[in-house]
């Protein structure tokens, strides 16, 4: 055990040595490497960021039926169980509840920036209004069965319009599932780049040492003791790369931090991207490791083989 | 049992090239051996066939009763590590100092680096270069930096020495001193091989095996 570990040790000196005296070489791959990283790394940035908001704001939908302004409050209340009956004609499982313009107004007042600005309005603005809140859809068969729902609702005399709430959450996270499949994509397409790099940096770099692999092999190395410092080099080129990469993308979002702060402010929301938790990070640096240990491990069993 | 033994070797390259043919020998433990004869004789396919660096095409080439044409690949560091090789051309590496270089045997098999240090500055002592241990190799002499390949090839107390050449491109002054070290380390118990096609080398050899277009003569 400490013949391996010292034989380990040795390859990792013998490895930062050969990185010091190529630096300049190395440090480009590094970057190339870094640059290919940042793609899916930035991706899954936001990913991670948009999440919590598609969470939060559940995708379980609500129903909003508005009514007409002037509707007298007996009549409202009279409708909940024809509103109860479409659910049950469609077998979807919710919640009606009555929100009157008194409370809507208040709500309104109380949640959003421009209480000063209703004040100014006088008469309450706001129509009487039934929230319909649906159980979570599970498939795409219940899914199906909202948009007739809807339709029947609106048909209703004395309905106004009838508002599906979640229609936006919906998209995000339709949007983040097309962003999800777009960052595997990239990922798994950058990661032959990563392999690619590798690949050719410990090509080059067998052939600059070819001497020292023939005098090595001459005084008895085994394979194994000639290929560790390779596969250190290409471990140390995923972990360099991976994070700069991090690094620049971290780096990058703080301009974007500052428009989208000014965006968010408008919704009255403090969102803003941060960058991936540290474990998150880890795996990614691991990752990439064991890719630059994989273009390194091939390349030197590739171009070794041929050269004993 | 002998420590070498090339049974009926023969060694083709490709269809035309007959390197060695039909080549048989025994070397006893410690004996000093010369092989003699001039360029292109087999000299050094012999000796890179002792360390596997070639396979013979045809017959066998035992060491320590071993026939080594048939060692895998995982078996060759082990033998080699067992051999001192001293080629014509040193490679020594250039970038390391002849400390390092020296020590490159002993840290392969695993040694402390304390211990390599040590042992190796015993071999840079025996070969008379203990002073120029901190040196890189391209500031020695050609007499030197053969010396600093007699000093590696030691360093790991092999049972068998096999020199190529190992006083071409000298003065002879520094081929002396090169032969005066390996006659020492025969005397010491390890088998050497040298190949050389300098007569007056060979002059008072208790044993020659002379070579001629691959065969022995």
């Amino acid at each position: 055990m400490k013949i391996w570990l010292h034989q380990h040790l040795l390859a990792l000196i013998d490895a930062l040595g050969h990185l010091r005296r190529a630096k300049g070489s190395f440090s480009l791959n590094v970057v190339v490497i870094a640059i290919a990283l940042a793609l899916p790394f930035a991706g899954l940035t936001l990913m991670e960021n948009l999440r919590p908001v598609t969470q939060r704001l559940s995708v379980q939908p609500a129903i909003s039926v508005f009514l007409p302004l002037d509707a007298a409050r007996d009549n409202v209340l009279a409708m909940e169980p024809a509103l109860q009956g479409i659910l049950k004609a469609f077998k979807i499982n919710g919640r009606v509840t009555f929100v009157s313009r008194e409370s809507a107004l208040a709500t309104l007042k109380e949640k959003s920036s421009i209480a000063a600005a209703l004040d100014t309005l006088g008469d309450n603005p706001l129509p009487d209004a039934y929230l319909i809140t649906l159980d979570t859809i599970d498939s795409s068969s219940d899914a199906a069965r909202i948009d007739p729902m809807i339709k029947a609702l609106t048909a209703l005399p004395g309905i106004e319009q009838v508002q599906l709430d979640s229609d936006w959450v919906k998209r995000l996270a339709a949007m983040l599932q097309i962003l999800r499949v777009v960052v595997t994509l990239l990922a798994s397409t950058l990661s032959v780049v990563v392999i690619a790099v590798a690949f050719n940096t410990i090509r080059l770099q067998v052939l600059t040492q070819h001497a020292e692999i023939d005098v090595a092999r001459i005084v008895g190395a085994t394979d194994r003791f000639i290929y560790r410092p390779f596969y250190y080099t290409g471990a140390m080129l995923g972990i360099a790369a991976a994070l700069l990469g991090l690094a620049a993308v971290a780096l990058a979002l703080i301009p974007l931090n500052q428009s989208i702060a000014d965006f968010a402010r408008l919704y009255a929301s403090d969102f803003r991207l941060v960058p991936l938790e540290m474990m998150n990070s880890m795996l990614l640096v691991l990752l990439s490791a064991l890719l630059g240990l994989a273009g390194s491990a091939l390349s030197v069993r590739q171009h070794l083989k041929r050269a004993e | 049992m002998s420590i070498i033994a090339f049974r009926e070797v023969g060694k083709r390259y490709g269809a035309s090239v007959t390197a060695l043919s039909d080549i048989s020998f025994s070397i006893e433990k410690g004996e000093l051996i010369f092989l003699a004869g001039p360029s292109g004789a087999g000299k050094s396919t012999v000796l890179k066939m002792i360390a596997v660096l070639e396979r013979p095409s045809t017959g066998a080439v035992l060491v320590n009763g071993q026939d080594v044409g048939r060692l895998n690949a995982s078996g060759l560091p082990y033998l080699r590590r067992n051999l001192g090789l001293i080629l014509q051309q040193q490679r020594l590496l250039s970038d390391r100092t002849v400390l390092a270089n020296v020590m490159l045997p002993l840290m392969v098999c695993g040694t402390a680096k304390y211990d390599a240090e040590k042992r190796a500055r015993a071999a840079l002592e025996k070969v008379g270069l203990d002073d120029r241990a901190a040196a890189l190799p391209l500031s020695l002499s050609g007499g030197e930096q053969q010396r600093v390949s007699i000093a590696r090839a030691i360093v790991n107390r092999p049972q068998i020495i096999l020199a190529d050449e190992p006083t071409a491109n000298l003065d002879r002054l520094s081929a002396t001193r090169v032969i005066d070290a390996l006659r020492a380390f025969n005397a010491a118990g390890v088998t050497c091989i040298i190949s050389t096609h300098d007569e007056l080398i060979i002059e008072h050899a208790a044993r020659v095996i002379r070579l001629e277009s691959g065969r022995s003569i």
